[in-house]
């Protein structure tokens, strides 16, 4: 019971339509229908039925080619989304993952849990599939592809051999050739051919049929090939139907989420960057980039921030394709995601704040404040990303609030007036510099204090009329 | 009312301040309405609390103005730690946020128009987060009821603030206070 096979039997038509919920008809096939969606099904299409019959049958039909290079490139998204339940993921191609799941089923609490966690795990990503566990990797294979609805767990030889006893020959995946000549021989069931002594199988099926015997059964070592999860996302999901409204969007986005999520886990990896493709019609691609303020794995964390994104985009044309690309994988070490040493637990949902607020405000709109280390007042800060360090000078007798642009004050008898004469204090600062750069500034600044109370900074130019301004409150 | 119900307070910098405040200090996980003639009033009296809690964000949602990061920098505020967020219509929406999160020691938000439901659910977030929530308003906000535990009238004075507490929980209001600037 060591492996856990995944076989997916509608794969050719789920990498056309998984983007989309099942109720439009959707069919593959080329002059015949191989293979068709619930949606056709109810409406009487059935796989081997001539195309010009189905479009008879149902006007509202999709008949889409089918596409190996996309079926390929599905199988291998989804070997790395199964690495979350192993560390060793073999393909069997062309619709069939084999997991080594020796060592995680303890950790899955049991083969019957694991099962069921893949099986969930796989239809949220939009695929049927079908499982079996078994002793050996064709073993788990076999018995996916003929009794996989059932979900079977095959703990050991023998109950290998009992569940491919009654099974019929073809099960075996023999070539025509091959099953002519043994049903001629009056074998029917899987049993009738193990029954037979090998030597003679090996003289009439050839070494190699009988090889494949011997591995099905776990009499020879069936060594599989570890696939290498990819070092970054690339998924495309092709939409049946054009849709308009970008918030819609979130159903197949959510798909390519979860695979890249089991990509992440299985890496051990989080990203602070998505680009998202949203493809058109008729006019070029939309393009939305998602940051982070620190690597995320969760793929429901990204989800938010997609959210908060969808809502304030307009749609220049309906959308008919979605792709998601992720190239900056990071490996997630316990401390990376916390943003201050030393600060406690509690800070650590900050970069999750952030990431909210700008995936609903705009990225411009959260934002930190940093020193600058010059002695003109305007630039003596600067916006900078939350949380970055700066060095500058700390100023004890500046006021809390800085005007955006300084405010011409009247004058009333030589003293700047606002809503009544100003108050000057007795303290006097020169701020005479800046002859380096274009922005000179030669200033006495004065803290003032209005009839109503209110404290002001003011400033009278140095040089010109001696215009009076005002530049900040205390507050 | 016995002081013991009530619970101890985030201590504020200031002695005559946490004299006055039945809790020793701003009411924590709690609301405080801060009522001002200009908006920016009152926020030095906030700083000096602010400056102590150096563990999680200060949060400033829709300010009037600026903050002078060299000023605040110089009354101990971690900038490294202050975030700026320009919410426009969504302050009460990014001011919850915030307060909920856990992420943010105090929230502090300006303008807005606010009912006593938004009131309340701010004062949720507030405790739910344990987080001091400040909001800053206008002194005509006095004749409607909140359900903020604090409320001060804050008026500048030549030597620093005039302080008037309007309500607060646990405790006595009517009591004129004379604050230094900080």
């Amino acid at each position: 019971m060591r492996w856990l096979a995944l076989y997916l039997p509608h794969l050719p038509l789920e990498v056309l339509g998984r983007a989309c919920a099942d109720d439009l008809p959707l069919a593959i096939g080329g002059e015949r229908i191989l293979n068709c969606n619930p949606a056709a099904a109810a409406q009487g299409i059935r796989p081997g039925l001539k195309v010009g019959a189905a479009r008879a049958l149902c006007a509202a039909l999709r008949i889409q080619a089918r596409r190996p290079a996309a079926e390929r490139a599905a199988l291998e998204r989804l070997a790395a989304w199964s690495m979350r339940c192993t560390s060793l993921v073999s393909l069997a191609p062309p619709r069939s993952l084999l997991l080594d799941v020796a060592a995680s089923l303890r950790l899955f609490g049991g083969a019957r849990a694991l099962l069921g966690q893949v099986g969930e795990g796989v239809a949220a990503l939009g695929y049927q599939g079908r499982l079996a566990l078994a002793p050996t990797p064709l073993g788990a294979l076999v018995l996916a592809i003929h009794q996989g609805a059932d979900g079977p767990i095959i703990p050991d030889g023998a109950a290998l051999r009992a569940a491919l006893d009654p099974l019929p020959l073809a099960a075996l995946g023999l070539r025509p050739r091959e099953l002519d000549d043994l049903t001629a021989m009056g074998l029917r069931r899987v049993a009738d051919l193990l029954r037979l002594p090998r030597a003679g199988l090996r003289a009439r099926l050839g070494p190699r049929r009988v090889d494949w015997l011997e591995r099905l059964l776990g009499e020879a070592p069936d060594p599989r090939l570890p696939f290498a999860p990819p070092a970054e996302y690339r998924g495309v999901l092709e939409l049946p139907a054009e849709v308009e409204l970008a918030p819609a969007l979130v159903f197949p986005c959510r798909r390519l989420l979860a695979e890249l999520g089991g990509l992440l886990l299985g890496r051990q990896a989080g990203v602070q960057r998505l680009d998202w493709r949203l493809g058109h019609a008729r006019c070029p691609d939309t393009h939305l980039h998602l940051g982070a303020i620190a690597p995320l794995a969760d793929p429901e964390r990204w989800l938010e921030l997609l959210r908060g994104h969808l809502e304030r985009l307009d749609l220049p044309a309906p959308v008919r394709a979605v792709g998601l690309v992720a190239t900056d994988l990071r490996s997630l070490n316990p401390t990376a995601g916390d943003l201050f040493p030393g600060a406690t637990a509690d800070a650590s949902g900050g970069p999750a704040l952030l990431d909210r607020l700008r995936a609903r405000l705009g990225p411009d709109a959260v934002r930190g404040l940093a020193l600058v280390a010059d002695h003109r007042p305007d630039h003596a800060w600067r916006w900078a990303e939350p949380g970055e360090l700066s060095r500058g000078i700390p100023r004890a007798n500046r006021p809390l609030w800085l005007l955006p642009q300084p405010q011409p004050l009247t004058q009333r008898a030589g003293r700047p007036w606002l809503n009544g004469a100003l108050d000057l204090g007795q303290e006097r600062e020169r701020i005479d510099t800046g002859w380096w750069d274009d922005r000179p500034v030669a200033r006495d600044y004065f803290v003032a204090t209005s009839r109503r109370g209110e404290r002001l900074w003011v400033y009278r130019e140095l040089r010109g009329r001696g215009d009076w301004y005002l530049h900040g409150r205390f507050g | 009312m016995a002081r013991g119900r009530v619970p101890a307070g985030v201590p504020t910098g200031l002695a005559a301040l946490d004299q006055a405040l039945s809790g020793g200090g701003w009411p924590p996980g709690s609301l405080t309405e801060l009522l001002g003639d200009w908006p920016g009033d009152g926020f030095g009296l906030v700083l000096p609390a602010l400056a102590r809690l150096q563990s999680r964000w200060l949060v400033l949602v829709d300010p009037p103005l600026t903050p002078f990061a060299p000023a605040l920098a110089a009354r101990g505020v971690a900038l490294e730690r202050l975030v700026v967020v320009n919410a426009g219509a969504r302050g009460a929406w990014a001011a919850e946020q915030g307060l909920r999160s856990r992420a943010c020691a105090a929230v502090l938000v300006w303008g807005g128009r606010w009912d006593g439901t938004q009131l309340r659910r701010l004062q949720l977030a507030a405790a739910t987060g344990d987080a001091l929530a400040f909001l800053f308003r206008d002194p005509d906000a006095a004749r409607a009821p909140s359900p903020a535990p604090l409320r001060l009238r804050v008026q500048p004075a030549p030597t620093g603030y005039r302080v008037t507490v309007l309500k607060q929980r646990g405790g006595r209001a009517g009591a004129v206070l004379s604050l230094p600037s900080c």
